[in-house]
């Protein structure tokens, strides 16, 4: 019934924490939006030779609109 | 031998009774409370009379001996009273975990005081929420927006005291 079953906690603080950074006045609020972007880039390695880097936001974008 | 010496301090005083006081450590007794951010640090080790924290299971109070406990927080007012005065801060929530050397450690990912908010953003932000989260998205836009409305409800409850 709960967000439990969904979420983890993580996505559950990440969801308050955006949800009180657009409460803010406006002048805060600009600082405390940057600090919602988070992103992660990732590269896979085999036999000493990198991969290409795949950037995880667009890879996950991707795959929900197959 | 020993028994004796218990009798005679706890008919002394209330105690701890987890600490085994020595006689030197009488001076320590204040709380110190580190409040920490993962952008920032509101309190660093500072000595403070009192905390108020929104528990998940009710609202507490943390003085000064406080037996060591883990409580996770929900989104909502943290009340720091020092000496000087008090401060009010609304947490996104987080956890605060009492130490059994008197540090109480507050982690949050979102904390601001109750003066840089703004009651006209809550108001909107509310009102959009509540409609998304008994609107018809997925089960998932849903919750989501059912967490977020029950945020700015707390927010709107602070912010009217």
């Amino acid at each position: 019934m709960s967000w439990r079953n969904i979420f983890t906690y993580n996505k559950f603080a990440q969801i308050t924490a955006r949800a009180v950074r657009q409460s803010l006045k406006e002048e805060h609020r600009v600082a405390a939006e940057k600090r919602g972007l988070t992103a992660v880039r990732y590269q896979q390695w085999e036999s000493g030779q990198g991969g290409a880097h795949v950037l995880l936001s667009e890879e996950l974008a991707a795959k929900s609109s197959k | 031998m020993s028994s004796l010496r218990i009798l005679s301090s706890v008919a002394r005083r209330a105690p701890s009774v987890l600490g085994r006081r020595g006689y030197a450590e009488a001076v320590n007794d204040k709380l110190r409370l580190s409040f920490v951010l993962p952008h920032k640090a509101l309190f660093t080790a500072q000595e403070v009379v009192q905390v108020n924290i929104p528990a998940e299971s009710g609202d507490m109070g943390i003085l000064a001996n406080h037996v060591p406990s883990i409580e996770a927080l929900r989104p909502g007012v943290v009340e720091v009273i020092e000496q000087t005065g008090s401060q009010k801060i609304f947490v996104s929530g987080g956890f605060a975990t009492v130490h059994p050397n008197n540090k109480l450690t507050i982690n949050v990912i979102e904390a601001a005081p109750l003066e840089d908010f703004s009651a006209e953003a809550v108001r909107a932000n509310l009102a959009e929420a509540s409609k998304i989260a008994s609107g018809n998205g997925t089960e998932e836009e849903k919750t989501e927006a059912r967490i977020e409305a029950d945020v700015y409800e707390a927010l709107q409850h602070a912010l009217a005291k």
